[in-house]
């Protein structure tokens, strides 16, 4: 196993661009740019104007989905599906808000989610990180056939590697355990994170490495205390991506997790659609208060989000 | 630790990944191994009547967790788990994924017990040999004829009828009464049907006289309309679809969607909507969908409006045709078997419990005492449905084959590429009755 760089370590360290937000790039481009113009405050009024009807066609389009949700979960049942639809409720009633904060299954679908979502995002990064490292940065026989194995865990249909799943955990009794979600959802999240963190690695040159060895660090020294921290936007895209995916599952949350285990998903469904009648009102204010979370963390860290996704998009 | 520690060691990488593969395979392979015991074809056991010795057991059931059926489920479970002084785990799945669910838990042994099952779903359920015979519990409880077969599976009575009804038309008496259609006199063959439609139509402001499905995932619907023109679609294992009274049907069927007699893109849930907001003069549900549409519209008095009529029929006299509809309840072999068998026999002829969940859910019992009872029969909407459709009610024929979900897709599938004008009502039936017959094989 060896380093992918053959350099002399006293070769010349070519400047580097901070695509990713690593933190690393030459002292030359750290002038600040003057800002590109913007269309928004244009001096022209009508490239303002129409800079300003394409983001507010663009948000319409965006935050509809979201109004029409809010909208509903104040609207009556008598009238969600009234004729002409409302754009606005006639009477904003409560009731659904009311009927939310006063179930208790909703909490303990809420909590497992939490429990599931943030293990699977931490499993996730920590298993993903070591090994996009070494597909990133050691050569070795059969590197790249190994990486496309990974990748292709993906092409399976879900539901075929769900009855198998099921009989792995039902023989070895973990069945209705958070374990169980866990180990489902990170087969999942595992290849793109690995790809992710592999893409992001490619962008930490090898010299700094290189450097760090002369200075006599240890490969996991180099790791834990040079790539890691640099690699921070990206360990956050991958959680994020491994969290939201833990978050949103329906199918394996609904067939390996027993009642008391049961995330938000299968657990809003279970509630709120029946056999004959979906109670809309009340299904759209639980997804609209258990979105809030995971809204403000994306909000929160969008722009380790946009990094840690782009990073390898381009060369340095 | 040094490079040399760490990646250095008397296994090489090879043969590390050699053992781990013949590990994971090795473990998959006994993970994935059967261990069920039921044989298939036919049932596990036949539940007694002998004393036994409560035990706890599971009940699973899609409506434990329904915000309008809850109350009444778990009323039941409550009472049976004071009265025996044992613990009912409860286990349930939305409706829609319920039926996969729990094959999957039982074919791999993990339910046991007592589970609440559409009647539809037998012969899938039966097909995995771990369903008792319940005919030693249900005899002499005075269950109706026609509740008992409509929970047997050739033959075998493999569950306890439990709220046993039919699917069949749904009317609202002061729509029809604006278009001059009388809901006590309504039409009894498919020409006047179609007559009355058109006038309904005549009424304007966008009603949809007939809130008929036409979605693929609905659009099983039209097998009723098959059989009414006389396709017996299943034959001494033959598949009729595509004969003559079948591509009739569909024809028929296409014809008022070209009038606009029923409407585009209509599932289950969007005809009682539309019913419900008074859009709709009629369409097709069971008992159940009651509480549905009086629940969810503007209308107060709807329920007072509702009136269940007869599916007409292709000549005057013949028998109108309708589909069982209902649940039962099916005991699994296995830990708990025998008190979930006594505890679905008392859930479903209990009269004291019957008649307490009917309060609750509206839903028809399966007893000659409770359907005489004054509660039941004092309930004008539930007498006449049970007079005018489930009287006439049968099962569907593609039920016995545990792929009748597909061949219904199927079938569906054709019709709906008939509506859209893709295909003529006798390529579409043609191939879809090939289709079906591949599937029945």
């Amino acid at each position: 196993m060896t380093l992918e760089t053959d350099l002399p370590t006293a070769a010349p360290i070519a400047p580097v661009a901070d695509t990713a937000g690593t933190g690393v790039q030459d002292a030359s481009r750290r002038t600040r740019r003057p800002s590109k113009p913007n269309a928004l405050r244009s001096e022209r009024p009508g490239v303002r104007f129409a800079a300003w009807a394409a983001v507010i066609v663009c948000g319409g389009f965006a935050l509809l989905p979201v109004y029409w949700l809010l909208a509903t979960s104040l609207t009556p049942r008598t009238e969600v599906f009234a004729y002409p639809p409302q754009f606005f409720p006639s009477t904003v009633s409560w009731e659904a808000y009311e009927s939310l904060f006063t179930n208790p299954t909703l909490f303990n679908y809420l909590r497992n989610s939490i429990i599931v979502s943030v293990i699977t995002a931490v499993l996730s990064v920590l298993v993903s990180a070591y090994m996009g490292y070494a597909f990133s940065k050691f050569r070795y026989t059969g590197r790249r056939a190994l990486m496309y194995f990974v990748l292709s865990s993906q092409m399976f249909p879900q539901a075929l590697l769900l009855v198998t799943l099921y009989s792995v955990f039902a023989a070895y009794g973990l069945l209705n355990t958070y374990t169980a979600l866990v180990l489902s959802f990170t087969t999942f999240t595992l290849p793109l994170c690995v790809w992710m963190l592999k893409g992001f690695f490619d962008t930490i040159p090898d010299e700094l490495i290189e450097a760090a060895r002369v200075d006599g660090a240890s490969r996991l020294r180099i790791i834990h205390s040079i790539v890691l921290p640099l690699s921070a936007p990206g360990l956050v895209a991958a959680g994020l991506f491994a969290f939201v995916r833990g978050w949103n599952d329906f199918i394996f949350a609904l067939t390996l997790a027993g009642p008391d285990k049961q995330t938000l998903p299968p657990g809003l469904v279970n509630t709120y659609i029946g056999e004959a009648s979906t109670a809309w009102p009340e299904l759209m204010a639980a997804s609209l208060v258990v979105s809030l979370p995971v809204a403000i963390a994306f909000i929160s860290l969008q722009r380790f989000l946009v990094g840690g996704l782009t990073a390898g998009a381009v060369k340095g | 630790m040094s490079d040399r520690t760490l990646f250095q060691s008397p296994i090489s990488r090879r043969q590390a990944l050699a053992i781990f593969g013949i590990g994971a395979a090795t473990a998959t392979l006994a993970a994935c191994a059967p261990t069920g015991t039921g044989a298939a074809g036919g049932p596990a056991a036949t539940a007694g009547t002998g004393s036994f010795a409560p035990t706890d057991f599971k009940f699973s059931s899609w409506s434990l967790t329904e915000e309008a059926a809850a109350p009444a489920i778990k009323s039941l479970l409550s009472g049976y788990s004071g009265k025996e002084d044992v613990t009912i785990e409860e286990v349930s799945f939305p409706y829609n994924e319920y039926f996969n669910q729990l094959m999957l838990q039982v074919r791999g042994g993990q339910f046991t017990g007592a589970a609440h099952v559409d009647v539809a779903w037998l012969g899938s359920l039966a097909a995995l040999g771990k369903l008792q015979d319940v005919s030693a519990l249900t005899a002499d409880r005075g269950y109706t004829e026609s509740s008992l077969k409509a929970a047997q599976f050739e033959g075998t009575q493999y569950a306890f009828p439990w709220t046993i009804g039919a699917i069949g038309l749904v009317t609202n008496s002061e729509i029809l009464g604006k278009a001059g259609v009388d809901a006590e006199d309504f039409p009894t063959t498919i020409d006047d049907f179609e007559a009355a439609l058109v006038k309904l139509k005549g009424l304007g402001g966008g009603l949809i006289p007939y809130a008929a499905s036409t979605k693929a995932a609905q659009l099983k619907d039209i097998l009723i309309w098959m059989q009414t023109f006389g396709s017996p679609l299943v034959k001494n294992g033959t598949v009729t679809i595509g004969d003559d009274a079948s591509v009739e049907a569909v024809a028929w069927y296409k014809g008022l969607y070209d009038q606009g007699l029923i409407a585009a893109d209509v599932d289950r849930f969007d005809a009682r909507s539309l019913f419900a907001q008074g859009r709709a003069a009629l369409y097709d549900d069971a008992p159940v969908g009651r509480g549905a549409v009086t629940k969810e519209s503007p209308d107060p008095d709807l329920a007072s409006k509702l009136v269940p009529v007869s599916r007409p029929t292709l000549k005057a006299g013949d028998t109108p045709r309708a589909l069982v509809w209902g649940g039962a309840i099916a005991v699994v072999s296995g830990a708990g078997a025998e008190t979930a068998a006594d505890f679905g026999q008392w859930a479903t002829s209990d009269l004291d419990t019957v008649l307490a969940d009917y309060e609750l859910r509206g839903l028809p019992p399966v007893t000659e005492e409770a359907l005489s009872s004054d509660v039941v029969a004092s309930d004008v909407f539930g007498s006449t449905f049970a007079e005018r459709i489930t009287k006439t009610a049968t099962s569907n024929p593609f039920w016995v084959y545990p792929q009748y979900a597909q061949i219904e897709t199927t079938i569906a599938e054709a019709v709906q590429a008939v509506l859209i004008g893709q295909k003529s009502p006798e390529d579409a039936m043609k191939s879809a009755g090939e289709a079906a017959q591949k599937l029945i094989g």
